[in-house]
């Protein structure tokens, strides 16, 4: 049935709040960057000049730049990768019908409940060299000790680590939720004709888990562009030497630190740009490798 | 009839003017600033001055400039230095000797040590007023270097941090020899000693940086020192501008020396004495063969802003010099361990015999009595502070990665070259 308005002004008023405050507060801030990104300024903008695509072009020429933005793909790829992973198998075992399972549920979730600066400075200082319980360790069991902030590769494991530590709770409850829906006659069917754990695990759970995953997926990707900054702001301030300086705390640099706010708003209109294109990825392949429904 | 008036008399005498102070000092110090404020507004009963701690210099320094777009400035502001020309640049403040002589306040200047004022001063005009001041020394762990049988020169040089670190560490004694935050402002305090601007055009001051003198020899000799440092593990790195872990790394022996500001003289102090050993401290260590020229002040400034009525901005002047006359200045110096800005207050400590107790409040003093006076000690005017220190320490990071100290040091003078011309451009400069 088809249901007609008493006139044309009367949907507009209906959405008129909806209008206004994405207005003020996505569409005018978005318009906003873009104008920005032409401007070199100064002060929060109390002083600024216009330098055209200027802004673009030094970013697109600057080895740093270029760094930072591969640099992320890293964070995101390592984060997505061992941040499923290891949440899955967690979430697999703590499925299971034991004694006190609710228990450990519950403190599976809590460094999720941590704030980034919180989980920072843990990490801090169980890492610090010279002070830290992991150093500590190392040294009298193996006899080494490791500078994990001087070091650029060892710096970008522990944010990673701590990044996906970090995320490890928010990634357990949706398999959780996930597994729970797996229907468990399905399973026993499989088990009767004969297939074993790991084979009912992989043609089975899941294919079923695949909406969950496919939703953590982007979740996580999204995490790791966006959500680990305060971690690095705690942790490795970006160094060493842009080693962990992923694209989000460029930004915030540039934004904060170095009071470049045309600078930044030029990022953060190639951040936008990406996850356009992002979201168009996934509405494309949503639906053709994820089943929905048994 | 008679009521009434009495009634509006007191309304009257109620009536304060209100001034608002925002300032960057955490820990103890907030209890000793309003202690300070609170003795302000007593003494002054017209003047009601509303303190407030921003958190650090450069989350003070945003919410200025988040309130100068909103058109609500704090009357008295306090930032670090490194935010100097920005502010001058953005055209809020108004310059404290021009503020003094329009309400004819009296201030002696006369009476401030010279670093002090020559860092705040352009043009020959003092644009801000000195407060808490500060430069960066040696601190070493005396009782640790009695035990392998050394003791620290007054003017300590790079080999002898080398040597000395070393010898505690070959003897077990401490995990490393020396630490300190992985700040740039210790290499720029160096540069100082050695007699060098950190930029052009007399470091700032005859007109807008363009260039840094990273390619200096001095500039290459100071940087191969921190790698060595680092290479034979007498360095250890507490992390990016991480202070309070440098400290620690210090007060609980982990290593026998630390390059800190010597604001930290209070504190180490007492965690020497909690600890059972004592601390000593010691000149800037600087290359063998070298002439001293001295450090240059750093630590902040009080700044007034300039979008108030008359009767708020001559309160706010009689605020700031309170905050600087000889009674605040000496209590200041002995709770903190930042300088003692006044003769006047030197005087009344040595008298009182303040410095005979406490060797190690003199090291600072002396270290900044003995500077001489040149561009490269009165400090860098540079508006994009910031931006250097963030690609300094990148280029000092990459060279523990393993970069060469020419290849890290011209990369990171071609960056920062760059931002000094934007920002000279943007300026209209």
């Amino acid at each position: 049935m088809e249901s007609k308005f008493p006139n044309r002004l009367f949907p507009l008023l209906i959405l008129l709040p909806t209008l206004l405050i994405c207005g003020m507060f996505l569409y005018y801030p978005v318009a906003q960057s873009f104008s920005w990104s032409l401007l070199r300024s100064a002060f929060m903008g109390l002083r600024t000049l216009y330098v055209g695509t200027q802004n673009y072009v030094r970013l697109f020429t600057s080895s740093a730049y270029l760094h930072s933005l591969w640099i992320s793909i890293v964070f995101a790829a390592g984060i997505v990768i061992l941040g499923l992973s290891s949440s899955l198998a967690i979430a697999l075992v703590a499925n299971r019908k034991v004694r006190g399972a609710r228990i450990y549920r519950t403190a599976l979730i809590w460094p999720y409940a941590l704030s980034p600066a919180v989980a920072g400075t843990i990490w801090l200082f169980l890492f610090n060299p010279t002070a830290g319980v992991v150093n500590f360790v190392l040294e009298r069991t193996i006899g080494i000790s490791p500078d994990w902030v001087t070091s650029r590769s060892l710096a970008i494991l522990l944010v990673v680590t701590a990044a996906v530590w970090k995320n490890l709770g928010y990634n357990i409850v949706f398999f959780l939720a996930g597994l729970q829906n797996v229907p468990g006659q399905v399973i026993e069917a499989a088990r009767i004709d004969g297939a074993g754990a790991w084979r009912c695990f992989w043609r089975i759970t899941l294919p079923l888990l695949s909406p969950t995953a496919f939703f953590l997926l982007i979740m996580n990707i999204i995490y790791a562009f966006f959500g680990v900054f305060g971690l690095i702001d705690v942790l490795t301030k970006g160094g060493p030497a842009g080693a962990t300086n992923i694209l989000i705390y460029n930004l915030y640099r540039d934004a904060f630190m170095h009071n470049k706010w045309g600078m930044a708003a030029t990022q953060s209109v190639i951040l936008f740009i990406m996850v356009v294109g992002f979201t168009l990825l996934q509405f494309r392949t949503t639906g053709r490798k994820v089943h929905y429904g048994g | 009839m008679l009521a009434l008036l009495v009634v509006s008399g007191f309304v009257v005498a109620q009536e304060k003017t209100q001034i608002i102070f925002w300032h960057a000092m955490g820990g103890t110090r907030v209890e000793h600033i309003q202690r300070m404020v609170d003795n302000f507004n007593l003494i002054n009963p017209g003047i009601e001055v509303i303190v407030e701690y921003k958190g650090s210099y450069q989350d003070t320094l945003n919410a200025v400039q988040a309130a100068a777009i909103g058109g609500t400035v704090p009357h008295v502001f306090h930032t670090s230095q490194i935010a100097m020309q920005q502010l001058l640049d953005m055209g809020i403040i108004v310059q404290a000797e021009d503020l003094i002589e329009k309400y004819g306040i009296i201030i002696p200047w006369e009476d401030y040590i010279e670093p002090a004022l020559s860092l705040y001063r352009v043009n020959g005009r003092q644009v801000a007023f000195p407060w808490n001041s500060s430069n960066s020394i040696l601190y070493y762990n005396k009782t640790m270097l009695d035990a392998v049988g050394e003791t620290m020169p007054r003017e300590p040089t790079f080999e002898d941090i080398l040597r000395i670190g070393h010898k505690v560490m070959d003897a077990g004694l401490a995990e490393a020899g020396i630490t300190w935050p992985m700040h740039f402002w210790f290499f720029e305090e160096t540069m100082a000693e050695l007699g060098v601007d950190f930029v052009n055009n007399d470091n700032g001051r005859s007109g807008y940086a363009t260039e840094i003198n990273l390619l200096d020899p001095a500039a290459i000799k100071i940087m191969e020192w921190w790698k060595q440092l680092y290479d034979e593990g007498v360095w250890v790195n507490p992390g990016r501008e991480n202070w309070a872990q440098a400290r620690q790394n210090f007060v609980t022996q982990r290593c026998a020396m630390m390059i800190s500001s010597t604001s930290d003289v209070n504190l180490t102090e007492n965690a020497a004495y909690d600890g059972g050993w004592e601390v000593g401290t010691a000149f800037m260590p600087i290359p063998e063969g070298y002439e001293r020229h001295g450090v240059y002040v750093s630590g902040g400034s009080l700044w007034v802003s300039a979008d108030h009525p008359d009767e708020e901005l001559k309160a706010a002047a009689e605020f700031v010099v309170y905050m600087s006359q000889v009674s605040q200045d000496i209590e200041w110096h002995q709770c903190t361990g930042y300088f003692a800005l006044r003769k006047t207050s030197l005087q009344a400590l040595e008298l009182e015999g303040w410095y005979e107790l406490h060797p190690n409040y003199r090291t600072a003093a002396d270290q900044l009595s003995e500077t001489k006076v040149s561009s490269a000690t009165q400090g860098a005017l540079i508006g994009v502070f910031p931006e250097i220190r963030t690609l300094t320490e990148d280029a000092a990071e990459a060279v523990y990665g393993g970069k060469s100290v020419v290849d890290a040091l011209t990369e990171a003078k071609g960056k920062i070259d760059q931002a000094l011309v934007d920002y000279k451009e943007l300026m209209g400069g």
